[in-house]
């Protein structure tokens, strides 16, 4: 509120007046404004489309660079001429100045201007779209599946990625080899998505019945942030998804270790333990692969006849990833998550290729999300309310695991690595 | 201290925290109960606070000034239709709870439009003591959000009466009226433009007449029906065994919008031999990988001399019949289609190839070879 002051008049009678109410208002809004501003200045924000990491995001930064550039020299000569007739031509009693219609030489020189400064963006921008859109040298090739709310990648048999004979499954991470043009094929099972990873190249919609491409390059062994940049549903916040660079040989050891084959529990231990209520409890949605049930069969998961989307996650080397649930949560402490994240370019993928270490799992997350998941993460899994999805979930649903159940099935997913 | 209707608020307010208190103590796992219940203290708090701020809009007995300029020195506000239009939607919520929820949903934006246009009219109205001024104050609040709204339902209701009159009117004749439509608009448009004298009177009554026309041309082919629309069918493909027996191709599958998108893979005959090509891999392929679970798109390509149909073979399903458990083969056919022609099918299979004893295939019956399906 303004402040009351008793002034004179020229006329030297005694008046009230009130200082403008607004100031206070004025103020505090340009402070909540300014801290908006500059909270966009994270040094080192994990999704910073201006710190690009590859190939793709250099060429879009090496435009978008120029362009914020000349739009910000627009705005100001704008933002300076309307501030100044604003103020110049205010409102102070003056007479209504004689109004004219039209002047040919400003109006050709105001479209003239900004036709030329579109088509000097328009040029590089179209040759950067015909850069990003080039798949003829492709050198490896991932398919994309986004559906509620995670992403799926499998590897597809190929001479690319340095050789995979046998298809590969996983989720959450996206393991690529650093400084190969990587391919992805991107789908949808249910709705539309959208992927992102900012440091690499632009966002990709993923359109269920279409295959859209996009290509991915990392300069260096790392892990780069994304997630899903097309409102999805209900937990459309939590589908996150994250690159991870591995230098050749790293990502060679990567794809050797997610095609050996399967490793079953010690018997009679915790986590033989945890493998049957794996097959009892999990088995009907995720895949382990090599899994088998106590008459020797494979035991194939059929997501088809209980998920909406039809899939749940691979969980078969759970371990080698440090993120669950759509990338959601992590796998590891802070502390251990903190400091790989930190690992120099040059020895990240030693440090990534070892996995969830025992001493570096967050048992508090994963036991919260084995506890009762959609209450971590909020999901369509009510089983009194499935009429309109056919009696399916969409998500994970409460198991109602007893604690020691849960400890089991985490001692047997520990040795998933 | 504090005025009557300060008090009110202060102790519905009171009433509100504590009752929130108490259900969010006592009701485990009812976030939208407590939601609620802190959305209506919160509200009621901020009533509270508005009260307090005006002091009920009370004058004091010592203000003179206020003989001219409190509420009450107001001349009496105008007739408003907003409590007609409020009392008749809450009469039709429980009609609409008996005949149809539509009913109800319209009466309830009903109640909210008049609850909300009433408010601010009151509040406009105790403004000064200047009518004019009050009715500029209320258009000043409520231009900004009538005036889109109403603009969108304007052309929301000539936009779907057009749509009306096209579909009613013949395929041939809807290009014809859509043109005419447009040229009018065109010549009406570049007339204003040129003739800058034009009353204002004169464009309201000529755009009136022809939304008016509009709607009820639009309205007249509502009530008609729409034209009979022949459709085209997808090419058929039938579970089972899918032989080498030609079928009748349907020439229109090249029309389905899907198979004008990004395919998964097509598969082309050439030369006697079956081969993959697949978005964003370069090269012939043998093998194809579909997403498990999720439809892909597939265009069958034949360039071969003879008539021929894809077969997509997806293994073989453990089916419970007659309570003996056997083996259903899972195959989906396209139609058999000639020399450069396209057929188009879509495959989902929704187990991993790795659960089958034979290979998931894309096969050509009578054609040897096949192209390997891959389901991760």
């Amino acid at each position: 509120m303004g402040t009351v002051d008793n002034v004179q008049d020229q006329s030297g009678d005694s008046m009230t007046t009130s200082s403008p109410p607004h100031r206070g208002w004025a103020l505090a809004l340009g402070v909540v404004g300014a801290g908006l501003l500059f909270a966009g200045c994270a040094k080192d924000a994990p999704q910073d489309t201006w710190q690009p990491a590859g190939e793709n995001a250099n060429k879009i930064n090496d435009l978008q660079q120029p362009v914020f550039l000349i739009a910000g020299v627009v705005l100001v000569i704008v933002a300076s001429v309307v501030g100044y007739c604003v103020w110049k031509f205010r409102d102070h009693g003056q007479a209504i100045p004689k109004q004219t219609h039209g002047k040919p030489a400003l109006e050709i020189a105001l479209t003239i201007v900004p036709a030329l400064i579109l088509i000097g963006i328009g040029i590089p921008t179209v040759s950067t779209l015909f850069d990003l859109a080039k798949t003829s040298d492709t050198q490896c090739v991932v398919n994309v599946t986004g559906q509620q709310w995670w992403w799926e990648y499998d590897y597809p048999v190929q001479d690319g990625c340095g050789g995979i004979d046998k298809p590969i499954v996983t989720s959450g991470q996206l393991v690529i080899p650093a400084g190969q043009k990587v391919l992805l094929r991107i789908a949808s099972r249910d709705v539309i998505h959208s992927y992102w990873i900012p440091k690499l190249n632009g966002k990709r919609d993923a359109v269920p019945g279409r295959v859209q491409t996009l290509r991915l390059q990392a300069d260096q062994p790392g892990i780069y942030a994304g997630q899903c940049t097309e409102f999805c549903g209900l937990s459309h916040a939590y589908m996150r998804m994250e690159a991870v660079a591995l230098d050749t040989a790293g990502f060679a050891s990567w794809v050797d270790n997610q095609l050996a084959d399967y490793t079953a529990p010690e018997p009679d231990t915790s986590a033989g333990t945890g493998e049957a209520l794996v097959i009892t409890n999990c088995s009907r949605c995720h895949q382990v692969n090599g899994l088998l049930n106590k008459d020797g069969d494979p035991v194939i998961a059929r997501p088809d006849k209980n998920v909406y989307s039809g899939a749940a996650p691979n969980l078969t080397n759970l371990m080698t990833r440090t993120t669950f649930a759509g990338a959601s949560f992590d796998l590891l402490t802070d502390s251990c998550k903190s400091a790989l994240w930190s690992t120099p370019a040059a020895q990240f993928t030693a440090k990534y290729l070892e996995g969830v270490t025992p001493e570096c799992l967050d048992t508090v997350e994963l036991r919260e999300w084995l506890r009762n998941a959609p209450a971590k993460k909020p999901m369509y899994a009510n089983p009194t309310e499935l009429g309109k999805t056919d009696g399916k979930y969409r998500g994970m649903p409460n198991l109602s695991l007893t604690e020691d159940q849960i400890d089991d099935i985490i001692a047997y997913l520990t040795e998933r690595k | 201290m504090f005025t009557t209707g300060s008090k009110l608020f202060i102790g519905a307010t009171v009433l509100g925290l504590a009752g929130t208190l108490i259900y969010g103590v006592t009701q485990d796992n009812s976030k939208l109960g407590t939601i609620g219940l802190v959305s209506a203290t919160l509200a009621l708090l901020f009533v509270m606070g508005m009260n307090l701020w005006v002091r009920d809009s009370n004058v004091s007995a010592t203000d003179t000034s206020s003989i001219a300029t409190s509420p009450a020195a107001q001349p009496t506000p105008a007739r408003s239709m907003w409590p007609l239009f409020a009392a008749l939607a809450v009469a039709l919520v429980p009609v609409g709870l008996v005949i149809g929820r539509g009913i109800t949903w319209i009466a309830v934006i009903v109640i909210l439009i008049a609850t909300v246009e009433w408010m601010v009219l009151g509040w406009s109205e105790r403004a000064s003591g200047d009518v004019a001024y009050n009715a500029s104050v209320r258009k000043r609040v409520m231009h900004p959000l009538e005036l889109p709204i109403l603009g969108a339902l304007g052309l929301g209701v000539i936009i779907f009466s057009f749509s009306r009159i096209m579909l009613r009117l013949p395929s041939t004749a809807g290009a014809i009226a859509f043109g005419a439509v447009a040229a009018v608009v065109l010549l009406f448009g570049s007339l204003l433009a040129t003739r800058r004298s034009v009353g204002h009177s004169l464009v309201a009554a000529l755009c009136s007449i022809g939304a008016i026309g509009i709607v009820g041309a639009g309205v007249a082919s509502a009530i008609a029906g729409e034209r009979e629309i022949p459709s085209h069918e997808l090419p058929s493909y039938a579970e089972g065994t899918c032989g080498a027996d030609e079928g009748e191709a349907d020439d229109h599958a090249s029309r389905a919008v899907a198979s004008k998108s990004n395919l998964t893979a097509t598969v082309v005959l050439k030369d006697g031999a079956l081969h993959a090509e697949v978005i964003g891999v370069i090269g012939d392929q043998q093998s194809v990988t579909l997403p498990r679970s999720g439809n892909s798109y597939v265009r069958f390509v034949n360039l071969d001399p003879e008539a021929h149909r894809l077969v997509v073979d997806l293994g073989a399903e453990n089916v419970v019949v007659n309570g003996t458990d056997t083996k259903r083969p899972e195959q989906l056919c396209t139609q058999a289609v000639g020399k450069d022609g396209a057929q188009f099918i879509v495959v989902r299979p929704t187990r991993p190839s790795a659960s089958s004893d034979t290979p998931f295939t894309f096969s050509v019956p009578g054609i040897d070879g096949s192209v390997t399906i891959v389901v991760p």
